[in-house]
């Protein structure tokens, strides 16, 4: 039995989750995971262990590693149970590394199935499990119609049937030999294939949510002074922090806070707002503004919707319009607030009413941060494990795809080839739903004029 | 009941898997009787004459393996060999052969009338009898009312047979032979979904009025690879086939006189097969093709007969003669028979188990065309494994069955019993999931010791395959015991030859993995001992197997998780509406199949994974409570 990982308490924000996984290769993962090739723990042992990515050495979190021996555990396997901190970015990481460790994403109830098999529930126990997996299964086919309709299937759906149409012309040349049929374009086949390659790798690096969300996002706050941007981030991080005052220019150098939004890790900075000046040390504090803007991955442009638009409001506005941001108009909470951008700024643009003193509007603002980011509230609970599934799926894709591609540049035989097209095109059916031989041959004979 | 006559089995049709059905059964003792529409006919090539092709020869090798009779019919019979996609891998090779149509009907007939136990007989069945929902016999159209414990019903296109050509139809199980109506009829009373399939076949030339020099020659391999592993050489003669070509005239002519064609008239219902379109489909499907191939194939070495492969039509036959007149080459062409479409009644083969018996009627076997399936081969599989689970069933053994795994007979059946057809069911080695590992060439590995064990591969068949697979293994330990090393001899004469440098030390196993080294090169280095004591056949079988060994074995683990619990077994008679979680369409798709393992399950088309979730769960709770 190969070794099923999956997330044994349920997601989102909590104090702990606790990772679980279940098979023979359970202690090896869990050797490579810990980096110590002779982690021999005694069995039901609670051990407080570093846990490190192994491919980059990088820390990721502190946990509690605990070893039930078979058959001495829930499932009668080796079974390793991993209490992470509870933010969902952590767990999805060392989920993730666990997958690529050669552990493979449980399906629904195969951790209660492999205790069936092995003998370790009783009938009733069983049964209980079943109505619980036909309330998992319906759920995980209400998801899988949404899907459907959804923007995974459709991002993946015309990169099967481009895969498919890369079948064709070598299935028939292996199947209908005898057949007159049009010589195959070795060339631009290839050329499809990385075309094909691409997107495959393109979606998965979505499906992780790039690197940014891994090593947490950088959020700067800017604007001209006394817009308010300390108090934006003081409201942000939920303490006084920074030091505000009624004086312009307070902030002379950047400060910075490392706060969570929904269990992300975002570093959030405040910068000051002079733009130009000759006192040196706010001109070493301009030097600082412009570094953080340079590296942030997000920037929150602050607006004092109390005042009209200054000069140095437009160049912020201007010097920000082609990166990532959003637009926070200040101080809703006073009298004499109007929107001075109306006319000013794109339609489409991220524009918050807020008031960092009452924290009106905040709610709003999170939200946006995240989906700049491609994280969403709203897909909520089922996020993690989807996503890490359809990215084990997608990696595997891209994994038989290079292989295809490295056998048709070496001209090898079609079979070769065609067996890691099909493996490429049953993991993308996961995602989609399976493509049977049927429709390969249907797409075969509406292609080429076969039979004698 | 009195029987005139009585039987163990009998098989009903003399045709590609009539004729395996009841050899197979006769051998395995049971007393059996064939009956057919006229002896003179048994062994009938109804369409094209010849054997294999992709995936076909494949299937003909395993029915050789198992000891069925096809393989060595055609190697006795066959008047030009050629090995298809030798530049491929070996997986993906298949023997072909043209047979001399009349040779191979004699030499079956021959075949069979030298088997033990094997009574033929001559006859039309127009009912089956039953007795408690079994088969007890058979009745006869003069009355004659014959008793056997098992039936296999191979009746081809013959099933309500109807003939189209141009606007005329008539009634007619091949051209010239009567249909098989009663039968028909009573398997229909018996409650059987019988559906309505069509195929079709070219005119027949007369060789003399054919200017053969228009045509490309296609000749026969030089060392023609056989289909039986019984065979050590072919006897016959081989001759050229020739290739020519349609032109655009042509196609507009047939477009033109569509509202001939039954096909596009709306006169056949039944769907044809894709992979063998008429020539009236290829015009119109395809209509901006320049031109289309066909073939000239002698029917054999004493005949003008030619075969027009690539025309089959169902236009008028008057028709018929002007379009072939329109092929550079054939201006002169006489027709000597027309092509025609012919209609026939299948049976929803979902009705099968894996064993191809009927759930509705035990002891009732179902074989060939009558499961939805077109061509010889296929059918003579289907023959061979329901002539053995025939067999099987009168002396109470348990069924025979092959898995898709090991072989394509595997494939073939468990795909027409899981889907059942809605067109004529052609075997593609691209349905073998497993087809990296379902060679021509390793066939007997695979089989060989099963039909050993049923009693239907002889005693010097079996000494040859024992002799063989030592041989084979011999050059396989010899290829990864042989090693090149810097220092030999050879190393840098080899390293020159192949334009690269090998590292320090090779094994033959290593460098037959590499690009451009042949089979002579490996063979010229093996020790000369194991040289002298291994054919090139087996050194080339023993290459092939290390060629995907690695290869299958990687793709196993990383696809097979998939499919673990596929072998899980389904009681016979599981009640799925009581199967809470279940819906109805569910339990529909699953009662209409009545997969016999978890893995048949899950090929039904439209299960879903939640129904097979649930399916596996409530089994693996029986298993654990007995």
């Amino acid at each position: 039995m190969d070794t099923i990982v999956a997330l044994a308490t349920p997601s989102g924000r909590s104090a702990i989750g606790v990772i679980r996984m279940s098979g023979a290769g359970a202690l090896a993962i869990t050797r490579l995971l810990l980096g110590e090739a002779e982690f021999t723990p005694e069995p039901g042992k609670v051990l407080l262990k570093k846990i490190k990515d192994p491919l980059t050495n990088e820390p990721v979190d502190r946990a509690l590693v605990t070893y039930f021996q078979a058959p001495h555990s829930f499932t009668g396997e080796d079974v390793v149970e991993i209490s992470c901190h509870g933010s969902p970015l952590v767990l999805r990481r060392v989920t993730d590394i666990l997958l690529k460790l050669d552990g493979r994403l449980a399906g629904p109830g195969e951790f209660s199935l492999r205790a069936l098999s092995n003998g370790k529930l009783n009938l009733s126990q069983a049964e209980a499990i079943r109505d619980l997996i036909n309330a998992q299964t319906d759920a995980a086919a209400n998801q899988a119609i949404r899907q459907m309709n959804g923007e995974v299937s459709n991002s993946v759906r015309p990169i099967k049937e481009r895969l498919v149409r890369l079948i064709v012309p070598l299935e028939s040349a292996l199947e209908f030999v005898e057949d007159d049929l049009p010589a195959m374009q070795l060339e631009e086949m290839k050329r499809e294939l990385v075309d094909i390659l691409c997107e495959v790798t393109r979606l998965a690096a979505t499906f992780e949510s790039g690197h940014l969300l891994r090593d947490g996002v950088k959020v700067t706050i800017v604007g001209r002074p006394n817009v308010g941007k300390s108090s934006l981030f003081n409201r942000l991080l939920g303490i006084d922090r920074a030091i505000v005052t009624e004086i312009p220019g307070t902030t002379r150098d950047t400060v910075q806070e490392q706060i969570a939004i929904d269990g992300i890790p975002v570093l959030l900075t405040d910068t000051a707002g002079v733009r130009h000046s000759n006192d040196p040390i706010e001109m070493m504090g301009v030097e600082r503004t412009k570094r953080a803007m340079a590296e942030a991955d997000l920037l929150i442009v602050v607006v004092d919707g109390t005042a009209k638009l200054s000069a140095e409001d437009f160049e912020f506005l201007e010097r920000t319009s082609e990166r990532k941001r959003v637009i926070a108009l200040n101080k809703e909470d006073l009298p004499g607030f109007e929107d001075p951008l109306v006319g000013k700024v794109n339609g489409g643009e991220n524009v918050f009413r807020v008031a960092a003193k009452t924290g009106a509007g905040f709610p709003e603002l999170q939200q946006a941060i995240l989906e700049a980011f491609g994280v969403s509230y709203a897909s909520g609970d089922q996020l993690l494990i989807t996503d890490a599934r359809h990215y084990d799926l997608l990696c595997r894709t891209e994994a038989e795809l290079e292989r295809a591609l490295k056998l048709l540049s070496e001209r090898a035989s079609e079979e070769f080839i065609l067996t890691h097209l099909y493996n490429g095109l049953r993991l993308l059916g996961e995602i989609t739903g399976e493509t049977t031989t049927e429709e390969i041959l249907a797409k075969i004979f509406s292609t080429f004029c076969i039979g004698k | 009941m009195v029987f005139d006559e009585e039987f163990d089995v009998i098989v009903i049709g003399g045709g590609h898997a009539g004729c395996e059905a009841a050899s197979a059964a006769a051998r395995m003792g049971a007393r059996t009787a064939l009956v057919t529409l006229n002896l003179d006919l048994i062994g009938q090539m109804s369409c094209n004459p010849a054997i294999g092709g992709i995936a076909k020869g494949h299937l003909v090798r395993e029915i050789d393996a198992l000891g069925g009779i096809m393989g060595r019919i055609i190697d006795r019979t066959g008047i030009q060999f050629r090995l298809l996609n030798r530049s491929r891998g070996p997986a993906v090779q298949s023997p072909r052969a043209q047979a001399d149509r009349s040779l191979y009907r004699q030499e079956m007939r021959r075949t069979l009338e030298a088997t033990a136990n094997l009574h033929l007989l001559q006859g039309s069945v127009v009912d089956l009898l039953l007795r408690n929902e079994s088969v007890v016999g058979v009745e006869m159209e003069d009355t004659r009312c014959v008793g056997a414990k098992a039936v296999v019903v191979a009746t081809g296109t013959f099933l309500n047979g109807l003939i189209h050509t141009g606007r005329r139809s008539y009634v007619a199980g091949r051209a010239g032979e009567p249909a098989s109506i009663e039968l028909g009829e009573a398997l229909k009373r018996f409650g059987f979904q019988v559906g309505r399939l069509k195929t079709g076949t070219p005119p027949r030339l007369d060789g003399r009025t054919i200017d053969w020099g228009v045509f490309d020659p296609q000749p026969p391999d030089e060392e023609p690879v056989p289909f039986s592993f019984a065979t050590e050489r072919i006897e016959q003669r081989q001759i050229n086939c020739f290739i020519g070509y349609t032109t655009r005239a042509l196609h507009e002519s047939i477009r033109a006189n569509l509202q001939e064609s039954p096909l596009y008239s709306g006169k056949i219902r039944g769907i044809g097969p894709r992979y063998c379109p008429s020539i009236e489909d290829k015009v119109v499907k395809f209509a901006d093709k320049d031109r289309h191939q066909l073939f000239l194939e002698p029917e054999g070495l004493n005949t003008n007969e030619v075969y027009l492969n690539g025309f089959s039509t169902s236009l008028p036959p008057d028709l018929q003669r002007k379009l072939v007149q329109m092929i550079p080459g054939l201006e002169e062409a006489q027709i000597v028979r027309p092509g025609y479409a012919i209609e026939y009644d299948y049976v929803d083969p979902r009705e099968l188990g894996p064993d191809l018996q009927t759930n509705r009627i035990r002891g009732l076997f179902h074989a060939g065309q009558i499961n939805g399936t077109t061509g010889y081969e296929e059918a003579a599989c289907q023959g061979l494994m329901a002539g053995i689970n025939a067999a099987h069933f009168v002396n109470g053994h348990g069924s025979f069955r092959l898995s898709r795994a090991e072989s394509y007979i595997g494939v073939v059946i468990d795909d027409v019993v899981t889907h059942g057809v809605d067109e004529p069911y052609r075997v593609f080695t691209s349905r073998a999931e497993n087809r990296l590992a379902l060679r021509y060439d390793n066939a007997d590995s695979r089989l060989a010791p099963y039909g050993r064990e049923l009693g239907l591969v002889g005693d010097m068949d079996w000494q040859r395959f024992n002799a063989r697979r030592d041989r084979i293994a011999l050059g396989q330990s010899a290829l990864r015991s042989t090693v090149l090393r810097r220092s030999d001899a050879t190393y840098a004469a080899v390293s020159s030859r192949l334009g690269c440098d090998l590292g320090d030390k090779v094994s033959l196993a290593q460098l037959s993995q590499r690009p451009n080294v042949s089979v002579r090169v490996i063979e010229e280095l093996m020790p000369a001992e194991v040289r002298g004591r291994i054919s090139k056949g087996d050194l080339e079988c023993a290459l092939a197997d290390t060629l995907y060994a690695g290869y299958i074995g990687a793709n196993e683990t990383a696809m097979g998780r998939l499919h673990q619990h596929d072998a899980l077994q389904i009681p016979v008679g599981t009640d799925y509406r009581h199967i809470s979680g279940l819906s109805r369409e569910m339990v529909e798709r699953l009662e209409r199949t009545r997969p016999l393992s978890f893995g048949q399950a899950r090929r039904i088309r439209g299960l879903t994974a939640a129904a097979l979730s649930i399916l596996l769960v409530h089994m693996n709770m029986k298993e654990k409570i007995g």
